[in-house]
């Protein structure tokens, strides 16, 4: 019977165990067009040089904001959809389907579409504003405000997926709850509040999770739809590792910043499981 | 045993035959098998403006090699890419490619190219222009032929103005003069997105302003000196008075043309194509533009970057020789004077740039001549591509407002000492 | 239907389909349009962008064949080798199975971007490169713990005393898994192997760094492709064309298996 398991066992080992592994090992070696692409142990050259990134440490604090904006706009969102789509109304599974084309498209596909959507001085955002009378926008030119453009790219992409998970929380809550506060005079915002939240609450932690983790590794869009920059503030740390591998041909760099990355995001990851777990009990209390 | 012998002459009759109708087939297929298929991987315009050509020497060695090219991106960055991929992945299914001059000491120390010394005399080295000679070779070895010598130019509306600036004063007189007069509603564009375009307008004035980028044998940075800030401040000056629009902090080399060519500027920096964009009917600047060197500081001889374009051969091509027969075919001189005179590509040849019948057809030429004795290559480091980045990331930021002149620049030198620092630590 | 729920349906609308129908505008658009969109043009539509694109070399429809290739070679690959793995985790001890959703919950968070390195060198030293069925092997991987998850929960849901009958019968593992279980969970499989294909069919970071000939790319890479491509002052006539026609097929995908999809990602996470 455990024979099974072993072929997917085997696979997954080879794709995400092997991979760490020769990460750790390729880390303390340097390997780069320097060294005519051949592996030469350095003794945690790489690790000292990585501590002392400015550049990866900002790109870290980039992802860090990115995913936490994205996601966070995405779940409130998502769970705006999720309360439409509950209801039922006719045509609501057409409009489901609709929704759900923006998650279903390849990112690098409507990449290009925002490039277009933001640029300056032609694209429609910009139009709009120049008709109303106002500054060029220069979105994509202007280091403080690009990566707000990304956000939005990424969370027209992601929600729909959110939603769904949102949606299929929605589902579990019996009817009955609601009627019964209902019948003691509560509004529908009371409604929420006690009923919907709280039983939605793992619903939301998963997608939190779960998106969280994706968004930490977003490559696709910004190598398309601004290629790190400007002035390299939409930068993500998976991007970097790309470039130090493909651009630079410094492969033992790039296995650190990705060991780096990694390393950052469990700890991301573990503080979310803390936070998630202590406002569980508070919730739980109250 | 009549029969056995009937048998026999049957069977040899029967093989004489078949050995008459087999061997030119034979022979036939043999030569086919021996066509030599060589390919060359260049960005899409370098490619389609070379059909003819390919198509001519297809024709000339009929039968022996059959040469074509592959279309790939026209980003510098992405072209780049995607032949590294390629070479990553150990089967690159070209067998040449057309490379920009920055590539070189990489593509080199990686092993990836053959030297290309027993191809290319000494005489063929001397017949080129000043300019075109430079980036070609890596630790002493010949790597790249260069197919087109680009370099780095300031256009100019002669219906605006009798003389072009020498200096980066005058530049900025005159554009805030012809502003103010309302003739044209901005001075100068040029390309300041966070891209490869950027190190080259950058490589113009920090040379202008008698300074320099960094010198890769020494381990020398000048970025923070005086000669660095004064040229970071005067490009940000030009976008903070008003003489370069905000814009073009995102602009490339095409939205720059677009901007000149309806138009908009009284001077722009770009490469020696855009020249045959600006005659094209739908311009508006059609039969008013000239073109000289970039603007430089007085006693500061100016500064052209060097962008030209070359072929190199790659190690892991099976067909050598062929494709060397090929890269010579390319870039002789009957082939640079047809894609001179039909796409307008720079010629490398330093003769053909006094050959009259090429400057019948653009009176650029000559200007274009004296540009190359003013070419700089960018650094020649393998390293390269990361020094470029971080220049470019530092200087995009002070264009854009985000940081200081003298903090982007000290914050360059900074990153571009660690990363000699840890390539010191590999080789040492 | 009341008035303001129907506005919220609008907005819904606009926001999910609004970028997409923008650049179905552009895709029709002749570039003096787009630069100067509110001047007064006598003819401003064109099919020349989607012309363009189409007449590429490779043509366009080559890269949505790779993609078709890798697509279902993903699919197939991936349930061959977790349907098996899936019945298994559902009939065996409870701590085994209890580590193992662990395991594939962590796999399935995990950013997998960071594996492009030692997926390269795994290319590199096995040949692998510009092989569009070798791309199956890493999505297939990939894919491994979605639908274990989803197949597993779905065996799980069914009766017991079905498979307790069919055993009786004389049926032996194989037997059961062909004739009876599988069939039984095939709206689960549908579900799966749906998402897996719409997973491989979007993958960008494995397949730009194991394909690099043109004649072999899938759509994604494609298109960050002729992103960097352009030679035109004003591109995105065509950009917008390409989109269009990059979307098509997902869009029918979407609408057709819409159900599908939605049942897969729900239960998924009702499980979960």
């Amino acid at each position: 019977m455990t024979a099974l398991l072993i072929p997917a066992a085997l696979l997954l080992g080879l794709v995400f165990v092997v991979p760490m592994l020769r990460y750790v090992w390729l880390s303390g070696h340097a390997d780069s067009v320097l060294t005519g692409l051949v592996a030469i142990p350095n003794q945690g050259a790489n690790w000292v040089r990585l501590l002392n990134d400015a550049r990866f440490w900002q790109d870290a604090a980039q992802t860090l904001r990115f995913a936490v904006v994205s996601v966070g706009l995405e779940i409130l969102l998502a769970l705006a959809i999720a309360l439409l789509l509950d209801q039922r109304w006719r045509g609501r599974g057409a409009v489901r389907a609709l929704t759900l084309i923006p998650w279903a498209l390849p990112t690098t596909v409507m990449a290009l579409g925002w490039r277009w959507i933001f640029n300056t001085p032609y694209g429609p955002l910009e139009q709009v504003s120049g008709l109303l009378g106002g500054p060029a926008l220069n979105i994509l030119s202007n280091p403080s405000i690009s990566w707000l453009a990304t956000v939005f790219g990424d969370v027209w992409k992601t929600t729909p997926f959110a939603a769904l998970i949102l949606l299929a929380g929605l589902q579990t809550i019996p009817s009955d709850l609601y009627e019964a506060l209902k019948l003691e005079g509560a509004s529908a915002a009371t409604c929420f509040k006690r009923i919907t939240l709280p039983l939605l609450q793992p619903y939301i932690a998963l997608a939190l999770l779960f998106r969280l983790a994706q968004a930490f590794g977003v490559f696709d869009l910004i190598q398309v739809m601004t290629g790190g920059g400007p002035a390299g503030s939409t930068e993500s740390l998976a991007l970097y590792a790309y470039l130090n591998a493909m651009r630079f041909l410094d492969f033992g760099y790039s296995a650190t910043v990705m060991m780096g990355s990694f390393l950052l995001l469990i700890s991301l990851c573990i503080i979310c499981w803390i936070c998630l777990q202590s406002l569980q009990r508070r919730l739980g209390r109250a | 045993m009549i029969k056995r012998r009937h048998q026999a002459v049957g069977l040899s009759v029967l093989a004489f035959v078949l050995s008459v109708l087999l061997l030119p087939s034979g022979l036939y297929w043999a030569q086919a098998r021996s066509v030599e298929r060589v390919s060359i991987l260049m960005p899409a315009p370098f490619a389609d403006a070379s059909k003819e050509l390919v198509h001519a020497f297809n024709q000339q060695h009929r039968g022996e090699i059959h040469l074509e090219t592959i279309r790939g991106p026209l980003e510098t960055e992405a072209i780049s890419d995607l032949a590294i991929s390629s070479l990553l992945l150990g089967d690159a299914p070209f067998d040449a490619l057309l490379m920009d001059v920055t590539w070189l000491p990489k593509y080199a120390a990686a092993g990836w190219l053959v030297p290309l010394d027993r191809w290319f005399t000494a005489a063929d080295i001397d017949a080129l222009a000043s300019g075109a000679r430079e980036g070609n070779r890596y630790n002493n070895s010949l790597y790249r032929w260069p197919f087109t010598a680009d370099m780095g130019l300031l256009y100019w509306r002669t219906d605006l103005m009798e003389q072009p600036p020498k200096t980066p004063e005058d530049l900025v007189q005159i554009s805030r003069a012809l502003q103010e007069q309302k003739r044209v509603p901005w001075g100068y564009v040029w390309q300041g997105r966070q891209y490869e375009g950027l190190s080259c307008v950058f490589l113009e004035m920090i040379d202008g302003f008698g300074g320099f980028w960094m010198r890769p044998d020494k381990g020398e940075i000048g970025l923070d000196r005086p000669a660095g800030v004064k040229a970071t401040t005067w490009l940000r000056n030009l976008i903070t008075s008003g003489v370069s629009p905000q814009a073009v902090t995102n602009y490339a080399e095409s939205e720059a043309l677009q901007s000149f060519k309806m138009g908009d500027a009284a001077f722009m920096r770009n490469w020696p194509y855009a020249w045959a964009e600006l005659q094209k009917p739908d311009s508006a600047v059609q039969g008013k533009v000239a073109v000289t060197t970039m603007v430089a500081e007085e006693g500061v001889s100016p500064t052209a970057t060097l962008g030209s374009w070359g072929l190199a051969l790659l190690q892991t091509s099976s067909h050598q020789e062929a494709t060397a027969e090929a890269i010579r075919y390319l870039t002789s001189v009957d082939s640079q004077k047809k894609l001179y005179l039909g796409y307008g590509y720079t010629p490398t040849v330093q003769a053909l740039f006094l050959d009259p019948e090429l400057m019948d057809v653009n009176p650029i030429l000559p200007d274009l001549l004296e540009a190359l004795e003013h070419t700089k290559p960018r650094p020649q480091t393998p390293l390269y591509a990361q020094f470029s980045d971080v220049l470019q990331r530092d200087l995009n930021g002070v264009l854009t407002g985000n940081q200081s002149p003298s903090d982007g620049m000290a914050e360059a030198t900074s990153t571009s000492k660690t990363i000699l620092r840890s390539a010191g630590e590999v080789m040492p | 239907m009341t008035l303001q729920r129907r506005l919220w349906i609008v907005l819904l609308l606009t926001w999910s389909l609004g970028p997409l129908l923008w650049q179905l505008y552009t895709s029709f658009s002749i570039n003096e349009a787009l630069v100067t969109p509110f001047a007064d043009l006598p003819q401003r539509w064109t099919f020349a962008h989607y012309q363009a694109v189409l007449t590429g070399d490779p043509p366009f429809w080559r890269y949505l064949f790779n993609s078709l290739i890798v697509g279902a070679g993903s699919t197939v690959l991936t349930l061959i080798i977790a349907i098996p793995a899936a019945y298994a985790l559902t009939r065996s001890q409870a701590r085994i199975s209890q580590v193992a959703r662990v395991v594939l919950i962590g796999a399935a968070l995990f950013p997998y971007v960071l594996l492009f390195l030692a997926l390269l060198e795994v290319a590199r030293s096995l040949n692998l490169g510009n092989h569009l069925l070798a791309l199956t092997i890493p999505y297939a991987a990939l894919s491994q713990p979605l639908a274990i998850l989803l197949l597993s929960s779905a065996f799980r849901d069914l009766p017991i005393d079905l498979e307790e009958a069919a055993t009786l019968e004389g049926l032996d593992l194989w037997q059961k898994l062909r004739w009876v279980l599988i069939p039984l969970i095939a709206p689960a499989t549908t579900s799966t192997a749906i998402l897996v294909f719409l997973f491989a069919w979007n993958e960008y970071p494995i397949a730009l760094t194991w394909i690099s000939d043109s004649n072999l790319l899938t759509l994604p890479v494609a298109m960050a492709r002729i992103a960097g491509s352009s030679i035109y002052s004003v591109p995105y006539g065509a950009y917008a064309a390409a989109t269009v026609l990059g979307s098509i097929p997902l869009i029918l995908l979407v609408l057709m298996f819409q159900k599908s999809i939605v049942s897969g990602l729900t239960s998924g996470a009702v499980k979960g």
